[in-house]
Parts: C-alpha cells; sequence; structure tokens
C-alpha cells in the first residue's frame, strides 16, 4: 500500500471551542465517478492518481462549506478547513477541523444522522481533460478550491464518507489515535498518518483530558 | 530581337514567379493543415473552467432546461426579425392609438403604409399647434413618419 500525505500543522489549543476534528474521504482517484459532477457536461470523470498527488498542495487550507439543503456546494458557507491530505491506495482522505460553534447545524446534522449518510465532494479549478470527446473524461490536471460536506448521494463519488472524532474530543488531530476518540471511516493507517504529522502529545494528559470530558458528558 | 541573354532572363523571371506561386499555394495549404490540427487538438483536449464533485441538483437541471429554451426563443425572434423586417414594422404601426388611427382615418389617410409630409400637415390642418405635435409625436413613436 502506497500512501501519500501532506498536513498543515496548527498550533494546539486544548478545548478549543470551535474545533471539531473531522476525518472524511473526500473521493477517489484513478477510478470513474459514480455520477457525472457538475460542470463536467454530463460526462463522467477520473481524477487520476498523478493529479491528484499534484493537487494535494492546493488541497492544504481550503475550505470546506456546505449548503442547507446538503446537496451540493455553498462557497459562501465555509464551516471549516482542511489540514491533512493523503491519497491511501485510491482514496484521497483528508482531515481537518469543523468551526463547529460557528456552525452548530453542520455538527448537529453530522452527529444526529445515521452513520454513512454523509459525503464529500470536491471543487476543481482548471481542470484539463485529456480527451473530451471521450465517455469518461480524465482529469490530469487540476487545482482543489474546495470540499464540500454533503449527503452522500448527492455526491459524485459514492464512496465518500466524512466523519466528526468523537465529541469532545477536539483540541487536535492527535485525538483521532486513541480508540475511544476514533469514529468509523478513518483507516488505521490514516491515523498513523495523521499521528505522524502532528506532534505527539503526552499520553497521560490525553487520558486525563478524555476522562474529565467523559464525566462532563455523562452528567 | 532579344539577345539570347534577355531571353534567358525572361524564362529565369518566370520561372521564378511560378515557383513563387506554388510557394505561396504550400504554405496557404500549410496554414490551412496548422489550422485544422489546432482545432483538432483543442476539440480533444481541453480546459474545464470549474468542475464539481457534486451531482447535479433537480433545481439545477430545470433551471438550465428553462434558460435554455428562453435563449433559443430569443434566438428565434431575433432572426425572425433579421429576415423579415417588413413585419417588424407592421407590428410597430399597430402601436398607433385607435383615436389617432381613426382621426387620420377621418382625414382621408386610412392607410399607415406611406404617409405624405405633406397631406398629413393637410389632414392635421384643423388641430391646434399641441394636438398636431403630440398625433406626430405618436406616429413617430410607432415609426409610420421619420
Amino acid at each position: 500500500m502506497k500512501l501519500e500525505a501532506m498536513a498543515v500543522t496548527l498550533p494546539e489549543v486544548a478545548g478549543h471551542p470551535n474545533r471539531a476534528p473531522f476525518t472524511g474521504v473526500l473521493t477517489v482517484v484513478d477510478e470513474p465517478s459514480t455520477k457525472p459532477p457538475s460542470g463536467a457536461r454530463g460526462h463522467r470523470v477520473i481524477l487520476t492518481r498523478r493529479a491528484a498527488l499534484s493537487a494535494l498542495p492546493s488541497l492544504l487550507g481550503m475550505a470546506v462549506d456546505y449548503a442547507p439543503s446538503w446537496d451540493g456546494h455553498d462557497s459562501r458557507r465555509k464551516c471549516g478547513i482542511i489540514t491533512h491530505a493523503d491519497v491511501e491506495g485510491s482514496r484521497l482522505l483528508v482531515a481537518g477541523y469543523l468551526f463547529a460553534k460557528d456552525f452548530p447545524e453542520v455538527e448537529r446534522q453530522v452527529r444526529q444522522g445515521l452513520p454513512g449518510t454523509m459525503g464529500m465532494s470536491w471543487e476543481l479549478a482548471d481542470a484539463h481533460v485529456e480527451d473530451m470527446r471521450a465517455e469518461i473524461w480524465t482529469l490530469t490536471r487540476a487545482t482543489f478550491t474546495g470540499a464540500a460536506i454533503l449527503l452522500r448521494e448527492k455526491a459524485a463519488y459514492r464512496n465518500t464518507s466524512f466523519e466528526l472524532a468523537a465529541a469532545r474530543c477536539r483540541s487536535t488531530l492527535t485525538r483521532f489515535a486513541p480508540a475511544e476518540c476514533v469514529q468509523a471511516g478513518a483507516t488505521g493507517r490514516f491515523r498513523d498518518g495523521a499521528r505522524v504529522a502532528l506532534p505527539k502529545r503526552p499520553l497521560r494528559k490525553e487520558q486525563t483530558w478524555n476522562h474529565q470530558q467523559a464525566k462532563t458528558w455523562s452528567r | 530581337m532579344e539577345s539570347p541573354t534577355g531571353e534567358n532572363m525572361v524564362a529565369l523571371t518566370e520561372g521564378m514567379e511560378r515557383m513563387e506561386s506554388r510557394f505561396e499555394a504550400a504554405a496557404a495549404l500549410f496554414e490551412r493543415a496548422a489550422t485544422l490540427l489546432e482545432e483538432r487538438e483543442s476539440s480533444m483536449s481541453g480546459e474545464v473552467r470549474k468542475i464539481v464533485a457534486a451531482v447535479e441538483t433537480s433545481r439545477e437541471a430545470e433551471l438550465q432546461k428553462k434558460l435554455d429554451a428562453a435563449e433559443q426563443q430569443i434566438a428565434e425572434l431575433r432572426a425572425q426579425i433579421e429576415t423579415q423586417p417588413e413585419m417588424h414594422a407592421k407590428s410597430a404601426r399597430k402601436t398607433v392609438p385607435a383615436s389617432t388611427a381613426q382621426f387620420l382615418a377621418k382625414q382621408g389617410l386610412s392607410t399607415l403604409e406611406s404617409v405624405e409630409a405633406g397631406a398629413l400637415d393637410a389632414a392635421l390642418n384643423g388641430l391646434s399647434l399641441e394636438q398636431r405635435i403630440a398625433v406626430k409625436a405618436q406616429l413617430l413613436r410607432a415609426g409610420v413618419v421619420s
């Protein structure tokens, strides 16, 4: 298995009220989309692995947005930021923070929905199509300009996902590492990648924090 | 009588002219081929300004359909106006108020297809200056007089 990762490290702020870490599968590479994406003139598309890897730097620091109907993008509703991007196998995995305090409706939607309901969608600019006449467009070059959280059925790629880390485990992405803070959706390899990418926190401190949070929530 | 050297010069010049024209034709052919190749290349590969990995919603599709229909209708109407300028003129004449048309008919101007300046002035003779100006303005707006 080949893993290509990239990350921007944000300073850690324990118990940040506005940071809710998330992980997600943004897309799959080298595979045709399940449905034609918007703007592809009815063609399904394949984002090549090479194009995705070249475009990874453009993905970091980009925002995640959402539409109130959860069926598309709304670039004026930026509710989070992408800080990690990995290509693991054929999946392009992302991680970052949701501005949970500013957008409680997003947190609510993700947490209260059935597991696997939410997915992700990328937004590309200046994409280069190898052959415009092909039935399935092959994108050989592109720039990521953002991503959206939406209903998985509304995404052009069916195998996307969006997960928030367990409630109140939101100080850093290293909180993905302990088992109690990990929800389904992020793979072990990806968690390892995220853990390597960010400085480790002392385990004891971590456990104390989790214990305190569990107590708070049990009240 | 020309000297053999002069004949040679003429033949040489003619040959060069022929060659020049052939070169010109070849250059034009190359240019055309290059244009065709460029067109083919652009149709085969291309840049797309924006793609979003979300499926188009039914609302978007519906709006797009409506927009396409409206654009087609506009294009058809434009084409109709361009091909039938008389019809356009006729439809413009319909905007003359009925009272004006009636008044002009009473004065002997039953048809507004071609109104002569003299006849119009004669017809409006009985009206006050303001009324004449008003009628003429209406006819002007309708495109009857210019």
